[in-house]
């Protein structure tokens, strides 16, 4: 087993972005359905993956959108004139 | 080529995840909004060259990219800016599992108990050349390939930066982790 967790944990990442060839992918999750340490890990990398993606939520001020519509007009204003 | 005339009604629903993903890199409010609205005034100005039908959010991330690197290049030549330690694989699972012994639960109530800043810090004290690829991964959910694309770099480049990123990631939610005392027996 010591070999195949040693794979797994390697292309861990690699499954978990879903990057993985298919006959790769296919062997990593054949290891996770009999592993319960390494099903353990990939669960808790997903958890986190999830979570760090929750962070990309940031509300920008209504003022940017104000200020880029302004700079558009102004280009598209500009690019009339000339 | 993309018509000008959509540039707003295509463009404009990206603006909340590039000001985000512009906070991440510059670390501070005001200067993430002079990269998101440069970068949406250079997208403008470069649309006519955008091929229609391929894909705009990347497209537009490759300028935010480029732009914040342009604008603070300078500041960036830092002593942080140096190579990451070696870090064993699965840094943060394995600290945990030590932590906890057999017991389960503490790798699970530490994830559910951190809080956004923990990561948003976390992800801003990498080392650009490493956050950018996290970011863009784990945040944005791009491919290994369009990442490549954005940060102009190969491939390999990507997923050795994504590997070593990580793992600094996981080291540094750890010893915020500890610092909250979220570790140890019994938590």
């Amino acid at each position: 087993m010591k070999a195949e967790c040693d794979h797994a944990v390697d292309y861990l990442y690699q499954y978990i972005d879903q990057e993985l060839t298919w006959s790769r992918r296919l062997r990593i999750r054949w290891h996770l359905q009999r592993c319960g340490r390494c099903l353990d890990a990939y669960e808790f990398e997903s958890r986190l993956k999830a979570r760090i993606k929750q962070c990309g939520n940031d509300q920008p001020p209504q003022e940017l959108f104000d200020r880029i519509r302004a700079l558009i007009e102004q280009e598209a204003a500009g690019n009339q004139d000339g | 080529m993309a018509d000008t005339a959509n540039f707003e009604r295509d463009a404009m629903q990206y603006a909340p995840q590039l000001y985000s993903a512009a906070l991440r890199m510059t670390r501070n409010p005001a200067d993430a909004e002079d990269v998101v609205q440069e970068t949406f005034l250079k997208a403008y100005r470069g649309y006519g060259t955008f091929k229609e039908g391929t894909n705009l959010k990347a497209w537009l991330y490759r300028i935010l990219t480029n732009t914040y690197i342009n604008r603070y290049r300078k500041q960036q030549r830092r002593p942080s800016e140096v190579e990451l330690g070696e870090l064993q694989d699965l840094y943060l699972f394995k600290r945990l599992g030590e932590e906890s012994g057999a017991e389960r639960s503490t790798e699970d109530s530490v994830l559910e108990t951190m809080v956004d800043s923990d990561i948003k810090e976390a992800l801003e004290s990498l080392p650009e050349k490493f956050r950018m690829p996290v970011l863009l991964a784990d945040v944005e959910e791009f491919s290994y390939k369009e990442i490549a694309e954005i940060l102009d770099v190969p491939i390999g480049t990507v997923m050795s930066r994504l590997h070593r990123g990580r793992k600094a990631l996981q080291k540094k939610l750890w010893s915020l982790a500890e610092q909250r005392g979220l570790t140890g027996p019994g938590k």
